[in-house]
């Protein structure tokens, strides 16, 4: 009897466990509590994966409208799947060629997904579907296109306003008034913004600030777009080209340079460490230590979770004297139909479902507008952010903006941040000590502004010329790159 | 023959589930790499090939020099200071002393608590506002100021004016306390009794140390005004400019939060000198002490250049490790301030996940892999003269 070659056969035994144990839990999976309700018909259903990134509230408005769609019908059962950084597993799941059957990104992934062939466009489909694009507001069907064709559908938009604390306001009223401003309403210029912050403020006797009225840096997500309130662009929305250094963007990270000069770029970092997180009752806005800020159709929501007694008002934000307004930066959610979804029809009959009548559903549970220039009557009855009409005004406001799609549109939005921060952090007094020396008072003032400007200049003028070498790289190669077929 | 032939397959049994592995996940995706690097490959597109333009582009690539040359400050200020805590560690941990494994299980914990959990956890203590480290900075620095300011100016200091107080004359019973027990020319009458010169000596270096430490907090305050005065309240993570301010390529107070973070993982590298300790002949030491060698002597002569192999071993470790430094600065400075912690790992997976350039990315990491094995070659080869392997 030959002996027993225990190597081999422990190596056998362990694959063949690995392969029994290993079992992929399956979308088709009954659970009898779960999916009770949908007992008779679910062996016959169509069963869709739905990837999307939200979490609490805004999570319950995604699965509201997924069980809504399930119940409309029996033939489709779309489970949602909560994913954080859905676009990093969504472009590892699109090159592995195993993506979702639906998929939900931020506008800032269209590019690569649909210049990578990895989204389907969706014309053909809309157009049979009775989807007419002039239902949308404009720009948020622009954020879904690239190169002239719709590649993603809106879920949850986003415009941008000024929130303010009407306490403060309040507890200010006879210097806002000594000031000569008007303490019942929010500013209305970005003059004005800087005059009613220089009086809501508030320091400690070491000079750390307590409250500050407004701080360009709170909450930092949009550093990208303040040239807009300027009259400024990022890119050249007719011919494309990268427009990082004109005056009006130079000018708009001068004015954010001033609140760091004229509030001590040490004492501000101290004051804004002890910030808490956005999602928490310790954020700045929330907690009173900043007075006004800019921020999404989403905060109304957010405030009122964590201190729901907290008068505060939303107004558009305000743009540099002469600009028209008002305006906001407009941005989306969006919605994609994979190019190796395994069931593409069945994906599309939600999607479009969805654009009809889901959105309303995710819309009012997530208390944002929608993207669409009518939404249904019902829509506004009881919808629970207050403050909705103010975000839905700027989103309808032809001065309202998006920054138009290019190939670089990741490195340029990140330039941009370091360009704020380089900007923000430039120790002016430091670097130029020299040519400081010996000015005083409003000579001083002045001299600092210029320097600080001419490195506003250097600084946008080296982001531009990056950018634009980049692209020039990307256009350059793209010639040779044959796109996957669709 | 045949047992010979089956003895060689199973042991080849055995470790293919490891072999296999390697050669799919590392071999393919190493190889892979090195084609990658020569093309043009958005992810989610056909790699195109595109010669050398990649390695071309990296050497005119200023956030790439950046990202480097954190990566290197990091590598130089944080290496050293981990070896000789470490070091130090292992000797206290090699001390026989009661409770000895304890504190050697107290010193290895820390390196098994996950990176992200650490990267939390530090994020809290080098809040500014409420962060542990502040608060007990701000403490310490009060009282040394308190102390240092019955002897000098420290606003005088900081101004660069002339500082020192008459008072300071007191601290100069310190070095003639030591003078007197030490000095062998000191007059016999005046020489204290052994058991006196025993308190005396303990006296002096209290002494000392409390007269050291108002000296170096005025010297500081006189050559370093803006770094002291930060000190008492630093900005960490947030703050970009350098320590010390006037030191060209000096890491910035961001940069050195994550090198102090570092040394919270050093109780893995104490625990390899501490075997490397026990190692150690006695009879070396027996002989040194019988030639009447003191502590520092033995230490520089028999203890560095014994476990010198495995400190060449933690250096090269310590290098590799510099290079792949990620989560910690992912998590708690997204590679801010202004850059300031932006390691060429986290360059990489910039390049290759956000702004999907894999052909950009692997030349980085080809590059930094070629780095790495030069300076290994390099380590090796500076240390011949100076690491002791015994018996060979």
């Amino acid at each position: 009897m030959r002996p027993v070659h225990f190597g081999l056969l422990a190596l056998i035994v362990l694959v063949a466990l690995v392969g029994v144990l290993e079992v992929k839990p399956a979308l088709e999976d009954f659970d009898p509590v779960l999916h009770k309700e949908f007992a008779d018909t679910w062996a016959d259903r169509v069963h869709l994966s739905y990837w999307e990134k939200w979490s609490g509230f805004e999570a319950d408005g995604c699965q509201a409208m997924c069980d809504a769609f399930n119940r409309s019908q029996d033939g489709i059962y779309v489970h949602y799947v909560r994913t954080s950084q859905v676009d990093r597993k969504a472009m590892l799941a699109a090159i592995g060629r195993d993506p979702p059957d639906i998929l939900g990104l931020w506008n800032s992934n269209l590019v690569p997904f649909a210049d990578g062939g990895a989204i389907r466009p969706l014309d053909d489909l809309m157009r049979q579907s009775g989807i007419a694009p002039d239902m949308y507001i404009e720009n948020y069907l622009k954020l879904g296109q690239f190169r002239g064709k719709t590649y993603a559908l809106p879920t949850a938009v986003m415009t941008l306003a000024l929130c303010y604390n009407k306490e403060h306001f309040r507890a200010k009223a006879a210097e806002l008034r000594a000031a000569g401003l008007d303490p019942d309403r929010p500013p209305r210029t970005i003059e004005e913004l800087d005059r009613y912050a220089d009086v809501l403020n508030e320091f400690a006797p070491d000079g750390t600030p307590r409250i500050m009225g407004f701080l360009p840096t709170e909450p930092g997500w949009y550093n990208h777009a303040w040239g807009y309130f300027f009259g400024g662009k990022l890119v050249d929305p007719e011919t494309g080209a990268i427009t990082t250094d004109e005056p009006a963007n130079v000018r708009a990270y001068a004015w954010t340079k001033r609140y760091a000069e004229r509030y001590g770029r040490d004492k501000l970092l101290q004051f804004r460490s002890g910030f808490g997180s956005f999602d928490s009752p310790y954020n700045a806005f929330i907690e009173g230590k900043v007075s006004m800020e800019m921020q999404g159709v989403w905060f109304p929501m957010f405030i009122r979770r964590h201190r729901p007694q907290l008068e505060f008002g939303v107004a558009p934000f305000p743009c540099a004297e002469g600009v028209p307004g008002p305006r906001s930066l407009m941005e989306m959610d969006v919605v994609a139909i994979p190019t190796d979804s395994p069931h593409p029809k069945e994906a599309w009959t939600f999607v479009c479902w969805m654009q009809k009548e889901g959105l309303a559903i995710l819309a009012r549970i997530q208390g944002k507008n929608m993207p669409v220039k009518d939404p249904p009557p019902w829509f506004h009855q009881g919808h629970p952010n207050l403050e909705l009409k103010v975000f839905e005004d700027l989103a309808l406001s032809p001065h309202s903006f998006i920054v138009p799609h290019t190939l670089v549109g990741q490195e340029y939005r990140d330039a941009m941040n370091r360009a704020f921060e380089h900007i923000w952090g430039w120790e002016v007094e430091q670097v130029c000590a020299a040519e400081l020396a010996g000015l005083t008072g409003a000579a001083r003032q002045a001299r600092i502004d210029e320097l600080c400007r001419g490195e506003v200049e250097r600084t946008l003028r080296a982001v531009r010329e990056d950018i634009e070498r980049k692209l020039r790289q990307k256009l350059e190669r793209e010639r040779f790159q044959p796109r996957r077929a669709q | 023959m045949r047992s010979a032939l089956r003895g060689r397959l199973t042991s080849y049994a055995f470790i293919s589930p490891w072999l296999i592995a390697l050669c799919f996940f590392i071999g393919f995706p190493f190889l892979a790499g090195l084609y990658f690097s020569f093309c043009d490959f958005p992810p989610l597109k056909v790699p195109v090939f595109i010669g050398l333009e990649n390695y071309a582009e990296l050497l005119g690539d200023a956030r790439f020099h950046m990202s480097l040359g954190v990566t290197m400050v990091f590598a130089a200020a944080g290496i050293p200071i981990g070896v000789l805590l470490a070091i130090t560690l292992a000797m206290f941990l090699n001390a026989r002393i009661r409770g000895q494994s304890f504190y050697r299980v107290i010193f290895y914990i820390p390196h098994l608590v996950p990176t992200v959990v650490v990267a939390i956890l530090w994020l809290w203590i080098f809040n500014p506002e409420f962060g542990l480290l502040n608060i007990v900075l701000a403490q310490v620095m009060r009282v040394v100021d308190g102390w240092a300011g019955v002897f000098f100016d420290l606003e005088a200091a900081s101004a660069g004016a002339w500082f020192v107080k008459r008072e300071a004359l007191i601290l100069l019973a310190a070095p003639l306390t030591l003078a007197l027990t030490v000095w062998p020319a000191v007059p016999k009458f005046l020489r204290p009794s052994a058991r006196l010169r025993q308190f005396l000596m303990t006296c002096a270096l209290v002494l000392l140390v409390l007269a050291l430490v108002p000296l170096a907090d005025a010297v500081l305050h006189r050559v370093a005004p803006r770094d002291m005065a930060k000190l008492h309240a630093p900005g960490w993570l947030t703050d970009k400019s350098p320590l010390p301010s006037d030191v060209p390529f000096a890491p910035s107070w961001a940069l050195w939060a994550l090198i102090v973070m570092g040394m919270w993982g050093v109780g893995q590298m104490a625990v390899i000198y501490l075997a490397k300790l026990q190692d150690v002949p006695v009879e070396l030491y027996e002989a040194a002490d019988i030639d009447g060698a003191n502590w520092l002597q033995k230490a520089w002569q028999i203890t560095v250049p014994m476990i010198s192999p495995v400190i060449l071993f933690n250096v090269v470790m310590a290098i590799i490790g510099t290079f792949q430094v990620f989560a910690e600065p992912y998590i708690m400075t997204g590679g801010g301030p202004e850059d300031r912690t932006y390691f060429v790992a986290l360059f990489v997976y910039d390049q290759a996940f956000q702004y999907q350039r894999v052909g950009y990315g692997s030349a980085v990491a080809w590059a930094l892999f070629i780095m790495i094995v030069v300076l290994t070659i390099l380590a090796f080869r500076l240390s011949r003269r100076h690491v002791y392997y015994a018996g060979r």
